[in-house]
Order: structure tokens, then sequence, then C-alpha cells
């Protein structure tokens, strides 16, 4: 066949297994995969479909638990799954690169940047240490990085998530390699920073003709990056065609709800009456972590029954809002008050009372419960604490609290956190808020750790238990596909500062604020042309400086 | 060239063929190169060397068969969640396992194996191992097999208790600075540094010089010296676990540090921590066994193995095995528990691979 040259990587017949209890279980079904020289496939799936398994296993990999038990690994007319792992040693690196989701874990904080890049084409004796960093130089200034004679030299921790991002992809096409693998590269990234590090690592694999596999379960990500698209369920192969056919038609039930996700919006409630006193009002309140400021002169007032999104790039303040209202940073300036009334400042100078009524849900689950404290004890533990149940008493409610998170009783009761799945986790963490019966949650990023299917059902919980107990929320998130589906109100944070706010409707119609503006226009959207059409209007050399304004 | 030999190579050769039929790798390399050494040993040493070598083969697979039969017997008697742990242990372990089980068991029943008391004088000094003495006599007439069963109880009892006030002062402090933090923090590492500064033999022989040698101050005084090892580890661990989410919403649910560190912190710590016991414990009683030997430690005529070493000393420069006895009972408690606290270390690790 004329086509064989075209062909880079081509996986048939694609099983692995990990090693879990004592036996091995099979993780990838049999998945095929064909990429020719210069195209980019999208993987997309939610956790646990074996992307990232299969991304590594492209390189001949398996982690460690986990083997290739079947299927054929042919990268360029070599087969690797019985090549010698000295001789795949080799191809990594020099020929197969990989750019893991966290850069920042990723590279060696004790090392320079430039250094950690010349590594590998040194290594390779595919280049000198000096031609090494000129060309390193000349890809930082490809990737958009700023200052890219000088942002090489230093360290990964002086430099931000983004950069740092461009930077190991830089470091990806050091030896100008035939495969990248990208590893959900933006998912830790802010929307304004993904938008920058989306259009440079496109260019970059555009103007080398480089094959790569960009793995990722954000739909409308993959959308402007991959010419075809594999959609992936539990080790197995869903579907796959070209970008545009996917989008328009997907052919399989499970495509179309992946696609139907961002579907989900609540009608926003009418404003309270203006003489109504808030459940919580934040007023005036500055804040400093030691001499550093981080919220300058913050107000805001959330209502009964009513969701304020509070939105923002990480280290935008809107936390350490959270942390002053909790009271776990006593504000230096301002106050706090609940339903009219000043809370002190520290929250154990607060009453038990004060304490129950506002109740925090965390972004990861994993951390915010104990593993080694039953389900039971976890939801229990606010219930005693604060209504004093007992025995019985105890055990009814917390069945009642199951049910109402819709997660069978009889089936959670004596389970430990670490048995569960990412969502379920997120329900327990809400069911032990719900326990304190409290009037005002703070939710901060829950749903960001989850699949968008999870998610999803995360929010209708949250928006459901809103009507039944009316309870008011305050949701940090920085996305805003979320904010649109169950905000009220919105409060746009920047720098320690409110830049924007009131309700929903109004913050996404125009005219906005030039920074809602630009957060707005960042979200990714289905269309494959979308990457284009927002770089032409913002002029595609500028996006740095606009992302910074 | 006798029967001896040649079963003994026969065995060698056919169990190495054997091996490299069902390849197993490893077997068969030790198999096959222990016959290569015994060609060279049987020529240096002749049939005496091979015996050696077949008796010590012997007493490992003795070994290896009672640590894995011992194992199968916990698995059984015990519920799912540990058996599935215990089936995980490596033979060393369980056989680390099965000697402090035989030491426990010795020093709870000592008073019913022992065939004579303690302080009991039968004998002459030094007299040879009979049919009424499995081990002789030592310098005093006494029957050293029944001593070294009493030493199991006092030895292993007194290092016991004195490991358990180490932990609870070091584990109570660890864990209250590091939920604390702050001043507190500053002010128990500090004095923590202070107490650790002073090596820990100096120390006890100082203390013990000033408050005299009563076996009640010889617990507490040891439990001092150890506690600070305890903290520092307590300190570190508490602290990755103060941290977590969990930790924040318990104390904004407002509950006091009590509840804290009793039920959120110290699930959490469990493992390093019983690791850490083991191998302090191993500590503890190579400092009691140390001092007994200085004359500090239990007084006479109680029985323990530390003094035990010294009073015997002298028989050794007469080539006796006698004053060994007691160090090698001393040897194999350590070797075995620290087989089974590296096993602990291994799974609270987490590389199961």
């Amino acid at each position: 066949m004329a086509d064989d040259k075209r062909v880079l990587l081509k996986i048939q017949g694609l099983r692995i297994e990990g090693y879990s209890d004592e036996k091995w279980i099979e993780i990838v079904h049999g998945v095929d995969l064909t990429l020719n020289r210069g195209e980019v496939l999208g993987l997309i799936g939610e956790s646990g479909a074996g992307k990232s398994t299969i991304g590594l296993a492209a390189m001949g990999f398996a982690r460690d638990g986990c083997r290739i038990s079947a299927g054929s690994v042919e990268f360029d007319g070599m087969e690797l799954t019985t090549t010698a792992e000295s001789d795949r040693r080799v191809l990594r690196g020099s020929r197969i690169a990989y750019v893991a989701q966290s850069a920042a874990a990723s590279f060696n904080p004790a090392h320079k940047l430039i250094d950690q890049h010349t590594e590998a084409p040194v290594h390779y004796r595919i280049r000198k240490r000096m031609e090494s960093q000129e060309d390193a130089m000349e890809l930082y200034g490809r990737l958009r990085l700023p200052n890219p004679r000088e942002i090489g030299f230093r360290y990964p921790h002086q430099v931000s998530g983004g950069q740092l991002q461009r930077a190991m992809t830089a470091m990806a096409m050091s030896c100008r390699p035939d495969l990248i693998i990208f590893d959900e590269p933006t998912t830790a990234l802010d929307v304004t920073t993904q938008i920058e590090v989306l259009a440079a690592i496109r260019d970059i694999v555009d103007q080398f003709d480089t094959a790569a596999i960009y793995i990722t379960h954000d739909l409308a990500v993959v959308a402007q990056m991959a010419d075809t698209i594999k959609v992936l369920l539990k080790g197995d192969e869903v579907e796959e065609a070209d970008t545009v056919t996917m989008l328009d038609s997907p052919k399989e039930d499970y495509t179309k709800t992946l696609w139907a996700v961002r579907s989900f919006q609540r009608p926003q409630k009418s404003r309270p009456a203006d003489g109504a006193v808030p459940i919580v009002t934040v007023d005036n309140v500055d804040a400093a972590y030691g001499q550093t400021r981080v919220l300058e002169d913050v107000s805001f007032d959330v209502h009964a029954g009513m969701t304020v999104a509070v939105v923002g790039e990480s280290g935008s303040g809107k936390s350490t809002a959270a942390r002053c209202i909790t009271g776990l940073l006593p504000p230096t300036k301002g106050r706090i008050l609940f339903s009219g009334e000043e809370l002190p400042a520290n929250f154990r100078a607060r009453s038990k009372d004060q304490l129950r009524q506002a109740q925090m849900i965390y972004q990861m689950a994993d951390t915010a419960l104990n593993p080694k404290v039953r389900i039971s004890d976890i939801i229990g533990r606010p219930a005693e604490f604060y209504s004093g149940l007992k025995g019985a008493a105890l055990k009814t409610r917390v069945d009642e609290l199951l049910d109402l998170i819709e997660l069978e009783p009889s089936q959670f009761y004596s389970r430990f956190p670490p048995e569960l799945s990412g969502g379920q986790k997120q329900r327990i963490g809400i069911a032990r808020a719900l326990a304190a019966e409290p009037s005002f949650i703070i939710c901060d990023e829950v749903t960001s750790a989850l699949d968008q299917l999870v998610a999803e059902g995360i929010l209708r919980l949250l928006d459901r238990l809103q009507d039944e107990l009316n309870l008011a929320y305050m949701f940090i998130t920085h996305d805003l596909a979320t904010v649109r589906s169950i905000a009220d109100e919105v409060v746009v944070m920047k720098e320690g500062r409110v830049v924007e706010m009131g309700p929903k409707d109004v913050m996404f119609t125009p005219p906005h604020h030039p920074y809602t503006d630009l957060l707005l226009s960042s979200v990714p959207e289905m269309d494959p042309n979308w990457l284009n059409t927002v770089l032409e209007e913002r002029g595609v050399d500028n996006i740095g400086e606009a992302a910074r304004t | 060239m006798n029967y001896f030999v040649i079963v003994y190579y026969a065995l060698l050769i056919g169990g190495s063929c054997l091996a490299a039929y069902f390849k197993r790798r490893e077997i068969f390399l030790a198999l096959f190169s222990l016959t290569l050494a015994s060609f060279v040993m049987g020529i240096v040493g002749g049939q005496d060397a091979l015996w050696a070598v077949s008796i010590a083969a012997g007493l490992l697979a003795l070994a290896g068969g009672t640590a894995y039969a011992f194992r199968e017997f916990l698995v059984i008697i015990s519920g799912t969640q540990t058996a599935k742990a215990l089936r995980t242990a490596p033979l060393t372990a369980s056989f680390g396992m099965f000697v402090i089980f035989t030491y426990a068991v010795l020093g709870i029943f000592a008073p019913v194996i022992a065939p004579f008391g303690e302080g009991e004088v039968i004998s002459q000094s030094f007299a040879p191992a009979d049919e009424n003495m499995l081990l002789g006599a030592d310098q005093l007439g006494r029957d050293l097999f029944s001593r070294i069963v009493y030493g199991a109880r006092n030895t292993v009892g007194l290092a016991l208790v004195a490991t358990m006030i180490a932990f609870v002062i070091g584990v109570l402090l660890g864990m209250v600075a590091a939920v604390k933090g702050g001043w507190f923090d500053q002010l128990m590492g500090r004095i923590i540094d202070v107490v650790m500064s002073i090596p820990g033999l100096i120390f006890a022989l100082l203390l013990l010089s000033i408050f005299g040698t009563n076996l009640i101050i010889l617990v507490i005084i040891i439990g001092i010296i150890y506690a600070p090892r305890v903290f520092r580890l307590t300190r570190a661990v508490a602290g990755n676990v103060v941290v977590m989410d969990y930790i924040e919403a318990a104390s904004l649910r407002g509950e006091g540090m009590w509840y804290l560190i009793r039920k959120e912190i110290l699930p959490n710590s469990t493992a390093p921590l019983i690791a850490e016991f083991g191998l302090e414990f191993c500590f503890v009683f190579l400092l009691v066994a140390g001092l007994s030997f200085l004359g500090l430690g239990i007084q006479p005529p109680t029985a323990d193995w530390g003094s035990m070493v010294r009073e015997n000393a002298t028989l050794i420069s007469f080539g006796e095995i006698t004053p060994l006895i007691p160090a090698a009972a001393i040897a194999l408690l350590t070797v075995s528990v620290n087989f089974v606290v590296d096993w602990m270390l291994f799974r609270s690790s987490g590389l199961k691979e």
C-alpha cells in the first residue's frame, strides 16, 4: 500500500492489565489506533477510560503494576512490545516525547529549565550543548514565551504554570520527535492561560509536522487540537471519526451524552426584595498572608436560597474570601455578617451555632474525607456534635442524609472513603455539610476534579438540595460553564479585588468589564474553528498581553 | 567415598535439574552454585564440611517450614481482613512472629516451664550440662536454662514497659505539637533537641547514679531517653496529616484538640508508629541489656540476659559457649522483631510491588 509510508503509529488489539487485589484485571480491552505523520489524534473519555494508559503504551511503556498483555504497538515499522527495553529507551525522548499533565510536578525543581531542556539532545548526541541552548531559545520564542533568551535560565518555580507547560512542550520538541503524547496538558490551567498554551502547542505541532496524541476529557479543547477524535469508555473504543463529523453527528449514545453535558442550565431565581437581610454579608474585607495583601476591599452579599458564583483565575483571592468567611483567616479590615449579625473574625471565637450555620464542601474529596473513618461516622459526627443525636436516632439521621444525596444507605453505611469513586466521595462531602443543618454552604471548586458527567450529577444534586432546604451557596469556581448552569449572581474577582458583580443574565450579556470579557471569550467552545476566531479577534501576537491586562 | 557424600551430591544435582526444568531461575542458581562450592569445600574440608553445610541447610529449611506453617496457622485463625494482610507476609516476617510468640509464651509461663527457680542454687558453679540441667550451671551453680526462661520475662517485660512509656510521652507530645504549632511546637522541639544531644547511655548512667537503681526509676528513665525520637517521628507524621482538608473541616466544626488527635490524626499515623515501636523496642532492649551488663540495670538475683552475659563472661577464656547463650537469645529476638518491622515498614510505605 502506498499509504504505509504515512503511517507512523499503528496499535492493534492492545490489551493492558493492571494488578490489584492479588490478581490481574484487564483495563484496556483491545484498542486499535492508527496515526499518520503530522496528524493529531484526540483521545477522550472519563477518568478510568484508559486514555493515559493507552498514551503510555504508544511509547511501549506500561506503568508500575500494569502490563501489556496482548496486541501490537508498531512505531515507524518497529514493534515496540517486543523490542528490548534499552532500544525503547533510546526511542523515547528522541523520537517519541511525552508532555505530562502537571508540568510543575514533572520538572526537576533543582535545575534550570534550559539545562533540563538540553539534557535529552546532548545525551542522544543529536546536538552539542551550545547548539541545543540556541535551539531552546528559538523554541521558547516560537511558543511565545516572554524573554525567550533569558527565561530558560530560570528555575521551574520562577515561572508561571502556563509558561511552565509551554517550556515543557518546548522540551518535548528538543529532539524534534516524530510523535508527542500530550496527557491533559491544560487541565490544571486557568482558561485565560489555557488558551495561550493551546495556541502555542497547535502552532508548533503544525510547524514541525509532528504527529501527536492529545489526551483530554474536555471536548471543546480536543475540538481545537485534533484532526480525528477517538472516544473511549472503560478501556473500550466507543467510536472514532474526524473532528467535524464527530462534533456534528456523533453515532453512539455514549458520545451524545458527553456532548449534551454542557446543556444543564437552571432558571435564574429572581432577586430578593431590596430590604431583605442577606444570609452572609462580606463587608469591605481586606486580608493578608503575612505582609502580602491578597484581598482588597471585597464586598458582596449572599441571600437565602440563592447561589453566588465567585469566579476568577487562580490567585485572584476567591478561596481566600471563603477562608475569611469561615474565620480560618481573620480579615485585617472589614466585617463578616451572618443574617445581619457580626461574626467574630476568628472561627475559634465563634459559637457552636455560628459554626453550624456555615459549612464547606471541598475541591479534593480525597483529602477532605478522613480515609480511616467509616462513612457512617463521617456523616454522623456533625449530626452528633451539633444536635446531640445518639444511637438509633443518629443512625436514622445518617440514613436520611445518605438518601438525600442519592446513595443507598445499606451499601455505604459502613464503608471507608478509599473504596468510593470520586463522585461518591464528593457526595459524602455534601452529606457531611448537610448533617450540620446549615443555611449557607461554601462550595470550593467542588466539580473541577470530576469528570463532566459526574460533575453534572453533583450540580443537579446541589440544585435540588437548594430547592428542598432553601440553602444559600457561595460557589467558587474558575469554570464558566458551571457558573452558567447554576449561578444566580456572579462575582468576578481579579488580584484580590471584585472587578464586576451582578445577576447572571446581566453578567453574561455584553457589555462586559474587559476582564470579564477576557474570561468569557477564553472558554473553549465546541466549534473547531473557535480557537482561530478568538486568536484573530485578539491578534495572534499579543495574546500573551491580552491575558495579562 | 561413602553413601553420605553420594546422596549429598545426588540431591543437589537432582534438585538443580528439577529447578532448571521448572524454570525456577533463582532456585536453580542457588542450588547449582552450592554444588560447585561443595566441590571445593569437600576437597578442602572433607566430609565434615559437607555435614556442616547439610546441617545448616536443614536448620534453614526447618526455620522456613516453621515460618510457613505458622503463617498458614495465623491466616486460618484470623479474620478475613487480617488474613489478607498476613498472606503478603514474607517468610522472614512470619519466622519473626513465631519467635516473638515463643518468647511471649516463655515469659508468661516462666514458672511452669522453668525446672528450677531463678535464684535456686542446685549445683556447683559452672557445672557442665547433664540430664538435670539442659545448659549447665552458671557461676553460682544456678540452672542456666531456668534463668534464661525467667530472663525472657524480666528483660523483655522491662523493655516493653519502657518502650510503652517512651511512646505514650512521645506520641502525646508530638501530636499536640503538630496540632497546636507555634510556640508550643518550638518549645517542645528545643527541649527535645537538648535531651537528644546527650548520649543515651551516659544520660542513663547519670540519672541512675542520681536516683539510684530502682526498677521503676530505671523504666521511667529509659522511657524518657527514648521519647524524643518518638516525638520527632510523630510530629513529622502528624504534620502531614494536620494539613489535610478533613482536619480543617473538623476544626471548623468546633472539635476540640483531643478529638482531633484521637479520631482524625491517630488512625492516619498508626502504621509508621507501629513500625517505629518495633525498632524502638529493639534499642530499648539493648540498652536494658547494656545497663545490666554494667551492673546498673536489673539487680541480682533477678535473672536478666544482659547481666547473665557479664556474670559468665569469664567462661569465654575457657572456650565455653555458655555466656553466648543469653547473648544469642538477645540477638534472636532483636533480629526477629526487625524482620516483622521490616515487613510492616514495607506495607506502610505503600511499596507493594
